[in-house]
């Protein structure tokens, strides 16, 4: 598992795990105060943010090349992948409503930096899932 | 749309090259040892520039390395040997 790989998961299991956490916690939030105070749990998604901290953990990989044209070429698509999910993401946000409240309605911009935030770690979830999809599971057959 | 395949005989020339690990094919080539093996297992089909300078490791022409295989071209070889 080369370099790349190993921050892919940093950011797959830190984004799970925060995702996982504010679901729970809003859940139980719900039943205890209601609504709009339930939205606390969010905070949860803070972990997310400890995924950045994963390319100052992980040391470049030993050898005299650490990335080649392999390795740009899975990051290329992996971006495009998370790129996409993230348009698809604010297109959604912004068709969803229109379709079900109307031309005429309004929404409050509180909604903004939400979709903002959802748009922007399902980017990096999705561009990590693709990495780590394009090499594999397990690196199948590496005899010398 | 026709599947095509890169196929490519390095694995074969490694041991025909005093058996020549991945790793010191990937040094020479410029490329990480996990390419080599993706390369190798035919996963992956490597740059012109970098088929290119796997075959000079080898020192010899990069057809004798890679062969470039399609739909078309096996049933047409087909029809000639039939």
């Amino acid at each position: 598992m080369n370099r790349v790989q190993k921050i892919a998961w940093s950011f797959v299991i830190t984004i799970s795990v925060a995702f996982l956490l504010s679901c729970i916690a809003i859940a139980i939030l719900y039943f205890k105060v209601g609504m709009p105070k339930a939205l606390a749990g969010l905070g949860f998604m803070g972990i997310a943010g400890l995924g950045g901290f994963s390319p100052l953990i992980f040391q470049t990989d030993k050898g005299k090349v650490a990335l080649d044209e392999r390795d740009s070429l899975i990051n290329r698509r992996a971006a495009l992948a998370g790129f996409g999910t993230s348009y698809l993401l604010v297109g959604l946000a912004c068709m969803i409503p229109f379709f079900i409240l109307g031309p005429k309605a309004s929404i409050s911009v509180i909604w903004l930096p939400y979709i903002f935030g959802v748009a922007g770690l399902g980017m990096f979830f999705v561009h990590s899932v693709a990495i780590l999809v394009q090499y594999g599971r397990r690196n199948k057959g590496e005899k010398s | 749309m026709a599947k095509n395949e890169v196929r490519n005989q390095i694995r074969r020339l490694r041991f025909e090259n005093g058996e020549m690990t991945q790793q010191q094919l990937a040094d020479k080539a410029g490329v990480t040892r996990q390419t080599i093996i993706a390369i190798e297992s035919g996963k992956y089909a490597p740059s012109l520039p970098l088929a290119f300078k796997i075959a000079r490791t080898f020192g010899m022409p990069i057809e004798d390395v890679f062969q470039y295989e399609d739909e078309d071209s096996q049933s047409s070889e087909t029809s000639l040997y039939a």
